[in-house]
């Protein structure tokens, strides 16, 4: 392991290809206006609605490098800034993820913040106010933020635990850009180019995927999402029946119960 | 009118000890509207001469149908119980009561209990010496069979008797092995509700259309309950289509809920009835349930594998109108089948050659006008009466005519309109006042238990609590009285109804507390012992040790399931300004009370804390009303939702000695954490106060009591304006302002789930 304080690191943060994303509004403008000010964002909607396809995209967009961060519930603040390490020589400080993207100058993606314990994300606060510090207590050191950084957190509300919410103190330091599953047109052309499939079929897709979405809090928690489309469509370039495509792409994934199979399977089977 | 009162009197009369108890009891089964025609139920069995067991019986038993599934169940069973007696004799019926209530608890609710009472009257009449044998085996036969299917195989038995008596009797005494093999045939049988939620899924998922379902009442006409049936938001299915089994038989239902599906998502405004014919009205109903099928196939082409197998008219065979229309209908949907007839050639043309306008229901109108008159000039007689659409997975057509009149408010359309008829019952005042009228006189005749139940009425004195005055600084012992009142009882069904209306929600409110009450364990960490070394800390206590500092001991990590142990009192206010409109909701500060201590009651349940709930007004220190809608150890079951559903506003809001009052019952509860949560939509005031400030540093008095003895307080405001003074009363971290009061229902579970959590 490897002490790391030379910002060459950040190379491999640096996204080469654009990663295809399809605006459905003016969140592209929108973001870069937020950007262009370092406000600190938030990205909400469900899952597998393009937030973190979005969050690539305007990193590439922006030329600067993206270090992402899974939240989960065992995480803890010096996952995030940083801790010491023993080495032969003695104790070293490593930095965390969020500590080498204040420092260098990378948009900071925090995935799923609400996982995280409470205690762990109010180390975002100081870098989300016009302070933009981050105090490394334990090292006794305080980062200012490099002129490039920006954080970037995504929030699903509503389904993770209603025992877990962000608090009000920490939501207020973003703006929010609210994500939705694209409508029918968009999304068609979204699952046509993300599988390789003729325009046809992703309508068929998509027209399929609304049948699932009307299930939304009566039996399923969700339906199916844009990404979860894409993977039918993929089968289906690939040869495999429509129908069964979205069997084993739509249906058995988001559910269980026996009556909502069902219920998904005719329901399908009536649009096909 | 006094006479009305007679056996009812006799009733309490047989056990003195309890009478005060059984008479507040009969009041709570058979509140205002129901009573009159209770005891005049009673009068009537009595005075037929059915004998004293048959009268006693039916009092026992109709009670314990009002205590299952409501008053009207007992009302309603003294018809059957005179239609039995009349047919099968006195023995019958008194086993019908004795059944009736079983039943009644077994089926739960009151429509399915009136099938069974018609099903039975119509059996007594069949096959009067069998009566009383089956209803004697009832419990056995429900426990194999539903109502519907009961049905079927007490006809079997009677056609394969064949009008003989003694092989009736042979069957239903089970004597022929036909009878059991008949049973077990039936109890086999498809029925909807086997499949109903998958069905409910299937149409959500194909249209997005989310209604109840419900079978079809019985006294509608036999062909339209022979079919499914749609309108004012509402469908209702057969419990099972006769010559359908199995797989076929989800098919149908599948099929039906497609097609009334496709009428409400394609489908135009009601056609008015107007001046047309039978004739007419069906035609037009052909065409149009073509039409909407049409459409719906368009967006979804796998719905012509769902249907058109059910289209199995034959080309040939007479030119009758019932021949016809299936031919017509097969026509019209299938396009490899030919029919010689020139008018199904004529209809399927048309139909064609407007397929453009395929968007505009007139088109309808005007193929079935026309084709109407054909059919006329061709003699072809049609006859409305005996008229079944066909196939079978097509509905009645009621659903697509407007008939002018509000004739569509008939038994059928009751579970829709049954929460506008709660409401109109509170504005009925004059009626009910009538009522009492009539009443009058039994109040008057010295009957003791009726003088009490009137004090019932009026409320009972229950306890004196102390309050504090600010100015001395001291608290006035015994100064306010609680009395408890019973609300009148609402329709009880107004809960499940909410329940439905929020469904998502109350699906979600149950998915959140499923998956933390299986949940993983929780790593707790920096434990002074456990299973597991935590990392984290060892790491820190060696480097702690190499800088050579004191290292944190502390370097296991375990884990734990968290226990809840925690008693919840919910505290209503229903002061008059409850009854306020919220602005853009059109219900009231009360309903939204109401639909969220629904929601909060079902999270509650689901959670298994124990919970009550009750609710207060006030009318001067004396008289401080609190009534009890749950208690601790009842469930929240029909009783409950029957006093939640009468809740009205009335008077002020005397904050601190209804706290006082509702901290004494939870004080009981043997719970690690006690709260209080109140709903209030204003602060502390009574029409004896006119110091702002006296009730609100009582109410802060009484909260700081509780805290002293264990109990929290937790204050949900609704609406602004009140801030400062609610501030005061609980301070700002047990006091939640809810600013757009129609979201409470949503907000106010998962606010108790975080509280609680």
């Amino acid at each position: 392991m490897t002490s790391t304080t030379d910002s060459g690191s950040l190379d491999a943060y640096r996204i080469a290809e654009e990663p295809y994303y399809r605006p459905t509004g003016d969140e592209v403008a929108l973001y870069e206006a937020a950007y262009a000010g370092r406000l600190p964002m938030m990205l909400k909607g469900p899952t597998g609605c393009g937030k973190t396809r979005f969050i690539e995209h305007m990193a590439w967009r922006l030329g600067r490098p993206l270090i992402t961060v899974s939240c989960h519930e065992d995480m803890t603040a010096s996952d995030l800034v940083g801790r010491y390490l023993l080495e032969p020589e003695g104790t070293v400080w490593h930095d965390g993820p969020l500590t080498r993207a204040v420092r260098f100058g990378a948009i900071c993606y925090l995935d799923e913040i609400v996982e995280a314990r409470q205690d762990t994300t109010v180390v975002i606060h100081s870098l989300t106010d016009d302070r933009r510090v981050l105090p490394l207590e334990k090292k006794n050191e305080l980062v200012t933020a490099h002129p490039d950084f920006q954080l970037v957190i995504s929030y699903n509300p509503g389904y993770q635990s209603v025992l877990k919410d962000l608090k009000e103190s920490t939501k207020q330091r973003f703006c929010a850009l609210d994500f939705r599953y694209p409508n029918a047109a968009i999304e068609v052309e979204i699952v046509a180019r993300e599988a390789g499939l003729d325009p046809q079929q992703a309508a068929k897709v998509v027209r399929i995927a609304e049948r699932s979405r009307n299930l939304r809090g009566h039996g399923l928690e969700e339906g199916a999402s844009t990404r979860m489309l894409i993977h039918a469509g993929k089968l289906v370039a690939r040869g495999v029946p429509l129908g069964e495509a979205c069997e084993i792409a739509l249906v058995l994934p988001i559910t269980d119960d026996p009556d909502m199979r069902d219920a998904l399977g005719h329901a399908i089977a009536a649009s096909l | 009118m006094a006479e009305d009162s007679k056996p009812f009197l006799k009733l309490v009369s047989d056990e003195d000890s309890t009478t005060m108890q059984q008479d507040k009891g009969l009041q709570m089964l058979f509140p205002e509207p129901y009573m009159a025609p209770w005891l005049r139920a009673c009068r009537r069995i009595e005075g037929a001469g059915y004998g004293e067991a048959v009268t006693r019986a039916y009092e026992r038993h109709g009670i314990a149908c009002a205590q299952a599934i409501g008053p009207d169940a007992a009302i309603d069973l003294a018809d059957a119980v005179s239609a039995v007696a009349i047919k099968s004799g006195r023995k019958a019926a008194e086993t019908l009561c004795e059944a009736a209530a079983m039943t009644a608890r077994r089926l739960g609710e009151l429509p399915r209990f009136r099938n069974w009472l018609s099903l039975m009257q119509r059996f007594a009449a069949m096959a009067p010496e069998s009566a009383w044998v089956v209803l004697q085996r009832m419990k056995f036969l429900l426990g194999q069979l539903n109502v519907s299917a009961l049905e079927s195989w007490l006809l079997a038995g009677v056609r394969l008797a064949g009008g003989d008596s003694e092989r009736r009797y042979a069957f239903f005494t089970m004597e022929n092995p036909d009878a059991e093999r008949w049973l077990l045939r039936e109890a086999g049988d498809l029925v909807f509700a086997d499949v109903e939620r998958r069905m409910k899924a299937y149409l959500a998922a194909l249209f997005g259309i989310r209604v109840p379902m419900v079978e079809p009442s019985a006294s509608a006409p036999e062909a339209s309950r022979r079919r499914s049936s749609f309108g004012a938001g509402i469908i209702r299915l057969p419990q099972s289509y006769p010559g359908y089994r199995g797989q076929r038989c989800e098919d149908v239902f599948r099929a039906a809920l497609a097609h009334a599906g496709a009428h409400m998502t394609y489908g135009g405004p009601r056609y008015p009835i107007g001046q047309l014919k039978p004739l007419q009205v069906s035609l037009v109903s052909l065409i149009e349930d073509a039409r909407v099928e049409r459409l719906a196939m368009r967006d979804f082409p796998g719905l012509a594998r769902l249907w058109l197998p059910f289209h199995i008219a034959q080309a040939s065979g007479a030119e009758t109108a019932p021949s016809l229309f299936a031919r017509l209908s097969r026509a019209l949907i299938d396009p490899d089948f030919h029919d010689p007839s020139a008018w199904v050639r004529k209809g399927r043309e048309m139909f064609n050659d407007l397929g453009g306008e395929l968007d505009n229901p007139a088109m309808s109108r005007h193929i079935g006008n026309l084709l109407g008159n054909d059919l006329g000039q061709m003699r072809v007689q049609f006859n409305a009466k005996t008229y079944v659409v066909e196939p079978p997975y097509r509905d009645d057509n009621m659903g697509l005519w407007d008939f002018g009149e509000e004739n569509t408010v008939d038994e059928e359309v009751e579970v829709v309109l049954d929460s506008a008829r709660l409401e109109q019952r509170d504005d009925q005042e004059p009626d009910r006042e009538r009522e009492e009228e009539e009443e009058e006189p039994q109040d008057d005749s010295e009957s003791a238990p009726l003088a009490r139940e009137t004090l019932a009425d009026q409320g009972i004195p229950v306890a004196r609590y102390p309050e504090f005055d600010y100015q001395t600084g001291r608290e006035r012992s015994e100064w306010t009285t609680v009395v408890e009142y019973d609300p009148p009882a609402g329709a009880p069904q107004l809960v499940p109804r909410i329940l439905e209306r929020h469904a998502a929600l109350a699906n979600r409110i149950s998915g959140l507390i499923r998956s933390a009450r299986v949940s993983r364990a929780q790593r707790l960490k920096r434990q002074p012992d456990g299973e597991a070394l935590d990392l984290d800390a060892c790491i820190e206590a060696a480097v702690s040790l190499r800088r050579g500092e004191m290292p944190d001991t502390r370097v296991y990590q375990r884990m734990e399931r968290r226990q809840r142990d925690l008693a919840v009192q919910v505290v209503l206010d229903v002061s008059q300004s409850t009854a306020d409109q919220v602005p853009g909701s059109g219900s009231t500060i009360l309903d939204l009370e109401r639909e969220a201590t629904v929601l909060l009651a079902h999270a509650m349940a689901e959670l298994g804390d124990p919970f009550a709930i009750s609710a207060f007004c006030s009318n001067g220190r004396e008289e401080v009303r609190y009534t009890r809608i749950k208690e601790f150890e009842r469930s929240f079951a029909t009783e409950a939702h029957a006093r939640l559903a009468g809740l009205a506003p009335a008077y002020s809001t005397r904050m601190g000695a209804a706290l006082r009052h509702a901290a004494a019952d939870l004080q009981r509860q043997r719970s690690y954490r006690r709260l209080v949560l109140l709903l209030t939509d204003g602060e502390p005031s009574d029409v004896d106060c006119p110091e702002r400030r006296y009730l609100i540093e009582d109410a802060r008095r009484a909260i700081h009591g509780l805290a002293a003895r264990g109990i929290d307080v937790f204050c949900v405001a609704l609406g602004r304006g009140h801030e400062e003074a609610l501030n005061r009363v609980f301070g700002r971290r047990n006091l939640l302002h809810i600013d757009r009061i129609e979201r409470l229902p949503e907000k106010l579970p998962l606010l108790y789930m975080r509280l609680t959590a």
